[in-house]
């Protein structure tokens, strides 16, 4: 069985930019890939493991621009083919940047049809940078196939696939027949980090690259962003220092009672 | 304009009434409320034009039903809270319908002739603002909207519930304690800084002395199961609001300490003092907890049973 799997190259959260006047500084944010993607593959692998088949790794480059990202997306791709990711195809268009989620499902449900099509599509309950939780029901819907999205548990039985879904208040115990796209959390699985010899190997496996007009696409449904802006954080940063740590104890104390939160 | 609100609880429609008067008076055109509640167990909630009911404990169940309702009403804007489910229900509404779709909204506002609807992202760091458009599907942050009550006796529609190709098995509860976090007045969180799991009694003993709760990062409730999921802090855990957040050998992750920025006052304590919780702290202590906590303790119970 083709196992699909979605691999999204985000900005990376822990290297955010930004200017005094609180302009967002995107271009200078790296790009890494997103966190639950690599729950996603590590799952795909354990599948294929157990079913036999090939792990196919599809990505779109969403953030420009497009020739700077190379080096990064292609560090993406790479991480996820070391984590067990046998071969990979993305779509790389100056027409896909910050396109929007709508977009991104559309030209990747074409690539993964120009591929043979799906039984089963992983992907990541959410991206890291963007957070929509969208792509994984939008795919499904241009593919025509099933979706169960937050599933921190799945099976597969033949044709039918048993997921458990991961809410807020309960666990949900959904089956359905595939093709599916299952998005999934981080609950899934813990994967480890690639080793040195699957990050060498990596760069021997297939990266093949394609337009939108390879895949079929001229036209996209678009809706994105008009502005960002940086969040401020203003607190006091007041570090306490003492020669014990009874007396910082003893400060930090002070200072809580000076501010109203701890009562004497 | 019709206004849309798919709940799946009786709550869950009052935050989104709410959310459509804002909408009213921040687009200045008046919006005509209509809601679903799917729920197995439906209420009638006040305050809406036309109210659907689907009997239905999942939206597996009942989606199809709900598309129905969508096409019927024609809705200008549709909302929800964003709760997983409902996230999920509305990204199949926005899909089938040919609507945009934007996820866990904080802030709808103005500027000039347009009306923006305002969402976190990167983990929290940053804002990006997106124009209201005709026919838009979103998710409002929980708790960002006021719940209210509305005075007119909705016209009730009952709905079967309609899905093809999926079977619910059941529901599992979730391993929790008897706490909320999120309403707790201090909170001390705890992090990866701690070596084992006993170690975390210091911590216990604090909030005790405190009068407040331990709450955790994510690796100590998901990677290590020491604490349940219901303490754990973070974008995709519990926002937090408390007058004291004490996180100690907490890194300070985006993730982790966006959703405890409502809080009054931050005090950090870690050994590193490059950590970025320190940006993100009113005080900082910069130690090793395993010396520090136990000396915090005793100061505090010297000085607080006075
Ligand atoms: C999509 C996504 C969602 C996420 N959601 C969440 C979320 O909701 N909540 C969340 O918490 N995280 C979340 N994370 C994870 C987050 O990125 C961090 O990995 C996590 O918060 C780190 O937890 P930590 O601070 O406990 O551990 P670490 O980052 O390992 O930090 C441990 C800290 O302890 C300090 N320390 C070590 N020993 C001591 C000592 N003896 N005394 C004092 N200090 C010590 C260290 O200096 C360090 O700063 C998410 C990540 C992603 C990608
Ligand atoms: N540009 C992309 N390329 C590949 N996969 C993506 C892309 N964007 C989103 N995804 C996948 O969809 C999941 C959810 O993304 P989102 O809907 O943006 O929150 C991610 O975890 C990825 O698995």
């Amino acid at each position: 069985m083709n196992i699909f799997v979605l691999v999204k190259a985000s900005l990376d959260v822990n290297l955010v930019r930004g200017d005094a006047e609180g302009n967002l500084l995107k271009d200078a944010i790296p790009l890494a890939i997103s966190e639950y993607d690599r729950n996603a593959v590590y799952e795909a692998v354990r599948i294929k493991n157990e079913v036999g088949g090939k792990v196919i790794v599809v990505s779109a480059l969403t953030w420009g621009p497009i020739q700077k990202r190379m080096r990064d997306f292609e560090n993406v791709i790479r991480e996820a083919l070391a984590l067990g990711g046998d071969e990979a195809h993305v779509i790389v268009d100056e027409k896909l940047v910050e396109a929007g989620p709508k977009a991104t499902s559309l030209a990747l449900s074409k690539l993964i049809e120009k591929l043979g099509g799906a039984d089963l599509i992983i992907c990541g309950e959410a991206s890291m940078d963007m957070m929509a939780s969208q792509v994984a029901n939008y795919l499904a819907h241009s593919l025509g196939v099933n979706s169960v999205t937050y599933v921190r548990e799945l099976s597969l039985d033949g044709n039918t696939i048993k997921c458990k879904r991961d809410l807020e208040n309960y666990v949900e115990i959904v089956k359905t027949g595939l093709p599916v796209v299952v998005s999934v959390t981080g609950e899934i699985n813990k994967p480890r980090l690639p080793t040195l010899l699957q990050i060498r190997r990596a760069f021997a496996k297939p990266l093949q690259k394609y337009s939108l007009a390879d895949v079929g696409l001229d036209i996209l449904p678009s809706y994105s962003a008009n502005k960002y802006e940086l969040v401020k954080v203003s607190r006091k940063n007041i570090i306490i220092e003492g020669a014990s740590m009874e007396e910082i104890a003893n400060k930090l104390v002070d200072k809580l009672i000076e501010e109203g939160v701890l009562e004497r | 304009m019709k206004g849309l609100v798919i709940g799946l609880s009786g709550s869950e429609l009052r935050e989104g009434l709410s959310v459509l008067e804002t909408l009213s008076n921040v687009t200045g055109s008046n919006v005509e409320k209509y809601a679903v509640l799917v729920s197995s167990n439906p209420e009638k909630v006040k305050g809406f034009h036309k109210l659907y009911l689907i009997k239905s404990g999942s939206i597996y169940t009942s989606f199809q039903s709900v598309l129905k309702i969508v096409s019927e009403v024609a809705p200008e804007a549709i909302v929800a809270v964003n709760m997983k489910d409902c996230v999920d229900l509305m990204s199949r509404v926005a899909a089938s319908t040919d609507r945009y779709m934007v996820t866990e909204v904080a802030l709808i506002t103005r500027n000039g002739d347009d009306v923006y609807l305002a969402r976190p992202i990167l983990g929290g760091r940053a804002l990006a603002y997106y124009k209201f458009t005709k026919g838009i599907v979103f998710t409002v942050a929980k708790g960002k909207f006021q719940p209210i009550e509305g005075d007119e006796e909705p016209e009730v529609i009952e709905i079967a519930p309609e899905a093809d190709g999926y079977e619910v098995l059941g529901v599992e509860e979730k391993k929790r304690g008897a706490v909320d976090i999120e309403s707790a007045d201090i909170v001390v969180g705890v992090g990866r800084g701690f070596k084992a799991k006993e170690d975390l009694a210091m911590a216990s003993e604090l909030a005790q002395i405190l009068g407040g709760e331990v709450g955790c990062s994510r690796p100590i409730a998901a990677d290590f199961g020491w604490l349940d999921e219901d303490r754990w802090i973070g974008i995709s855990g519990k926002k937090i609001r408390p007058k004291l957040y004490l996180p100690i050998g907490i890194s300070g992750a985006p993730q982790h300490i966006m959703a405890a920025n409502d809080s009054k006052i931050i005090v950090a304590v870690n050994k590193d003092k490059n950590a970025p919780i320190f940006n993100y702290s009113d005080y900082g202590v910069v130690a090793d907890l395993y010396q520090f906590i136990p000396a915090l303790i005793k100061v505090l119970k010297e000085r607080l049973k006075k």
